[in-house]
């Protein structure tokens, strides 16, 4: 075969051809591939102008603000945060604590309750699992403002207006059916064999979540608390409606008193503010991205 | 009977906060909300029952009723499809073994994790004020720029833009969708000399419908629901003018503001049919568009 | 050590029934080979003795104990999984201790324990690895440490060699025999693979469709199978099958033509079975047939030679592997009343020269 094309004249020309469609091909790839480059960077210029805008006018004088497309300031306006963190009526220490208590409390709650029921639906076999699985993930599809207000009316009738328990309490009772669907997911593709050989080493199903999935299942977990934390973090409809105390406001609440503050001449702290309250969200995408888009993909988490 | 309780009483017994939730603070409230939609309520006397006159009222009489769902459907329509292909688009783009890939995805997605933040909104605020950063980009290309935050006609573009920003979650989605076609098929359509439009269609498109799907529905259920940045643009009313009342800021005000909690609960049982509605003819529609491999029977 | 001994055992999933109602008494020290068809219900049948899945109906004693509703880890036994099921996220070391400490076994006897079972399958320098780091050999003889370290009256094996490469797999089977004569414990031992249970077993139950098929040693499975499924499964290449009418005390076959067997034998349908290797070539043997060689099969050893009778069916023949047989040659092919298998028309054996044999 080899012999046939060698001595092939026409065999030849296709060869060359063959090898000259090829170069122009790459050389189309690559200069395809520049112009896609300098597209994508544009594109990501555009979409990251707004934050970036939003870093430079909190380093801003006031009257550099607006008006102006440049983003270096003048002069660096760091005093910005400083009077920002004492501009409200509370220091933002005070927010940035309820803030930390309120998250916190979720992720933990969230982990614990959402991985147990998890556990339960892939792994323990019991009277009714399925009927309480499609339950489950009847509650994935249902909008939050339907139980909004029976809610509302039940903590009322509690008593817990007003305090954290509104906020925290649900995450303990795995109210976010993603997390459940998501841990759920993970949990079924461990080997089964994996609890069987447990189960003959004596491990009660307990010792099993603990001992044997849980170990197993650390991307799950994490990927489960890094968006209950960003989402616990940004929550503003239920702080709103449960607290009405400015001593009790989180970062959300504060930074929208900045709205209705009567004077306009709070901008740079205003901005500041704002900054850093999506700094801790920022750091823990840089720091998990890698989770956070399999997270993503697995389970179209938002 | 011992029997029956050790092989359920462990899955029961993981399963018991799950429970508790479910019942406390999913069937419970469906049940209440479902029976506060039919009573006048205003928390500080106790519920008196009047049948559908909620119902009645809210689509007889309502102006402020229409003009939420307007406003909401007006958003959906336009939001929901601009990120879809904005989303599909980069992702198709990203979809090749170019270098720094990881970096531009995390550059689009930026923006979707941080987007519900009220921040951003406070932020997007600004820069579609008077003065703000749009203003200078339209001036600079040499026309006047509206007053977006004011103008009643403008006012919700501020907002579809700041979803569309978002369309980094699905564009992911459509980033997983797209390594998942097989390489030969593409070989294949080349070798039968299709072009990058025919391999577009005949191959990406009806490869990627499910997770089309999927986003479609994700997306449309989000929209409705927006919240947040609505709460934040238009000073928690819906101003200007109503022209940014969507439907859950509406529902808020009812609740929160007025205390009328039967009304705002009839309002709730509505948004949950429209959801459901749309959800349904996704799902309805989608054996005429959506294939999936393996499929059985 | 202990026996094992199942009672009318039965298992439905639904109205499905994945066990018919077996009896099986495995002795004291037996290596017993649970072998048949994938699907057959032999994994079932070794997990429902683990007590992994539960009985339907009948009862499971070990050592004279019903254990019916004893928990699996209080059986006093050890399985080995196909998957080998290490703890990912252990070390070798705590994998084979994590059983022991459940126990509140005291930590001197624990590291007795460990070590010994580390000095018997050699994996001494691998105690601090994690399971991924280990080949496929290794973490099977892991899969068996663990086993080992309980000192269980009882093994459970599930077709433990099938994830190995076919060289790994004959050794492991060599250091499996191995064991099971050092420890002397009883075994039962899962596979579809009827090699390794002829090489290993005491004895072998074959099953099908959630029967018990036969029972008896691998000598009597290959030279006494009960019935025409056990004579197909066992023994490789399979046996042809002659079916053929009994009359008055001879067999009509096609192609060879009448085999009389004399007077034991009533009239109807019989089925005449001969192994590929039973089959005589040229005159020897007490009917004969001619055919062409349709293909050679040569192994080394030995050779399978695919011959066509005249009225167009195949035989299958084993010759010695340094025959002369070529593509296109006639043979001629005997069979010894003496060497063939009898089934009746319900396919049980017809015990015709049985006894003048053993």
């Amino acid at each position: 075969m080899v012999e046939t094309t060698l001595h092939n004249p026409d065999a030849i020309s296709t060869a060359e051809e063959a090898r000259a469609i090829r170069l122009t091909r790459a050389r189309r790839r690559s200069r395809n591939n520049i112009f896609r480059h300098i597209f994508l960077i544009i594109c990501s210029l555009i979409m990251i102008y707004p934050l970036l805008w939003m870093v430079s006018a909190s380093l801003k004088p006031d009257n550099e603000i607006f008006g102006t497309l440049w983003l270096w300031p003048s002069e660096f306006q760091w005093n910005n945060y400083v009077e920002g963190w004492d501009a409200l009526v509370v220091s933002f220490s005070r927010f940035y604590m309820n803030s930390i208590i309120i998250t916190v409390l979720s992720v933990i709650g969230n982990v614990i309750s959402c991985s147990f029921a998890a556990y339960a639906f892939a792994r323990l076999e019991f009277n009714g699992r399925n009927i309480w699985f499609s339950l489950m993930m009847m509650t994935l599809m249902l909008p939050y403002h339907i139980v909004l207000i029976p809610q509302y009316l039940l903590f009322l009738q509690l008593g817990w207006i007003d305090t954290y328990l509104p906020l925290v309490v649900p995450k303990f009772l795995a109210t976010d059916a993603f997390f459940i669907f998501l841990m759920v997911q993970f949990f079924r593709q461990l080997p089964r064999e994996l609890d069987e050989a447990a189960m003959m080493d004596g491990c009660s199903p307990f010792k099993i979540y603990w001992a044997i999935i849980m170990p197993l299942s650390i991307p799950a977990m994490a990927t489960a608390a890094i968006f209950s934390f960003i989402w616990t973090w940004q929550d503003f409809l239920g702080p709103l409606i449960y607290l009405n105390d400015v001593k009790d406001y989180t970062v959300p609440l504060a930074l929208r008193m900045f709205l209705s503050q009567d004077s306009v001449s709070l901008y740079g702290e205003m901005f500041a503010m704002s900054v850093l309250s999506i700094v801790p969200i920022f750091l823990f995408f840089v720091i998990f991205q890698r989770l956070i888009v399999q997270g993503i993909a697995m389970s179209g988490l938002k | 009977m011992r029997k029956f309780l050790a092989k359920n009483a462990p899955g029961y017994l993981f399963l018991s906060p799950w429970l508790l939730g479910f019942f406390f603070l999913a069937i419970g409230p469906i049940v209440t909300s479902f029976y506060l939609s039919f009573t006048k309520y205003d928390i500080a006397t106790p519920p008196r029952f009047i049948g559908i006159e909620h119902y009645e009222y809210m689509f007889v009489w309502d102006a402020r009723f229409w003009q939420s769902l307007k406003v909401t459907f007006a958003y959906v329509f336009m939001s929901v499809p601009g990120t879809l292909i904005f989303a599909l688009a980069v992702a198709m783009l990203l979809d090749r073994q170019i270098r720094a890939i990881g970096t531009y995805r995390a550059l689009f997605y930026l923006p979707s994790i941080l987007g519900g933040s009220i921040a951003v909104a406070i932020l997007w605020r600004q820069l579609f004020s008077n003065a703000g950063v749009i203003n200078s980009i339209v001036e600079l290309v040499g026309f006047e720029g509206p007053y977006w935050l004011s103008d009643p006609d403008y006012s919700l573009y501020t907002l579809v833009i700041l979803a569309v920003w978002q369309f980094g979650s699905p564009m992911l989605i459509f980033l997983a969708g797209l390594r998942a076609i097989p390489q030969e098929l593409y070989e294949a359509a080349e070798i039968d000399a299709a072009g990058p439009f025919r391999k577009f269609f005949a191959i990406t498109l009806p490869m990627l419908a499910p997770v089309v799907f999927f986003n479609l529905v994700l997306q449309m259920i989000e929209a409705f629901k927006t919240f947040n940045s609505a709460f934040i643009i238009s000073d928690g009313r819906g101003n200007p003018l109503d022209s940014l009342l969507f439907f859950t800021l509406y529902l808020y005000n009812e609740a929160f503001s007025f205390f009328r909690m039967g009304y705002a609960s009839a309002l709730a049982w509505v948004l949950l049919a429209i959801i459901g509605f749309f959800t349904a003819i996704a799902f309805a529609t989608s054996k005429y568009w959506v294939h999936y491999e393996n499929e059985r029977g | 050590m202990a026996g094992v001994s199942l009672k009318s055992v039965n298992k439905k999933y639904g109205t499905v029934e994945a066990i018919h109602s077996i009896d099986l008494e495995v002795n004291d020290g037996e290596f017993l080979v649970l072998v048949g068809p994938s699907g057959c219900g032999k994994s079932t049948l070794l997990r429902m003795i683990a007590g992994l899945e539960e009985i339907t109906d009948g009862t499971i004693s070990i050592e004279d104990r019903v254990v019916n509703d004893v928990p699996a880890s209080q059986r006093n036994l050890s399985m080995v999984f196909q998957s080998y099921a290490l703890y990912p996220h252990m070390s070798v070391r705590k994998n084979l201790a994590f059983g022991l400490s459940n126990m509140k076994m005291p930590k001197p006897e624990i590291e007795r324990r460990v070590a010994d079972a580390a000095r018997i399958l050699q994996i001494g320098e691998l105690m601090e690895r994690k399971p991924r780091q280990l080949s496929g050999g290794q973490k099977q003889r892991v899969a068996i440490g663990r086993a080992i370290v309980r000192e269980p009256q009882l093994f459970l094996f599930d077709e433990p060699l099938s994830n190995l490469d076919a060289e790994l797999r004959v050794q492991m089977r060599v250091e499996l025999a191995g064991l099971y004569n050092r420890l002397g414990t009883t075994m039962i031992y899962v596979t579809h693979d009827q090699v390794e249970a002829m090489t290993m077993a005491t004895r072998i139950a074959v099953l099908s469709n959630g029967h018990l098929e036969q029972l008896g040693t691998p000598f009597e499975l290959y030279n006494f199978p009960q019935n025409r499924f056990v004579a197909s499964f066992i023994g490789s290449p399979k046996m042809n099958m002659l079916e053929a009418e009994a009359k008055g005390g001879a067999v009509e076959l096609a192609d060879f033509g009448s085999l009389p067997l004399g007077d034991g034998v009533s009239d109807g349908s019989l089925a005449v079975g001969v192994r590929p290797s039973q089959f005589l070539v040229g005159d020897e043997g007490d009917v004969h047939a001619s055919g062409k060689i349709t293909l050679v099969e040569y192994l080394g050893s030995e050779m399978f030679i695919h011959v066509q009778l005249a009225s167009g069916r195949v035989m299958m023949v084993q010759a010695p592997g340094h025959s002369v047989y070529k593509l296109g040659d006639e043979i001629r092919l005997g069979i010894s009343r003496r060497a063939a298998h009898y089934f009746d028309s319900a396919g049980l054996r017809v015990p015709l020269f049985d006894k003048q044999d053993s």
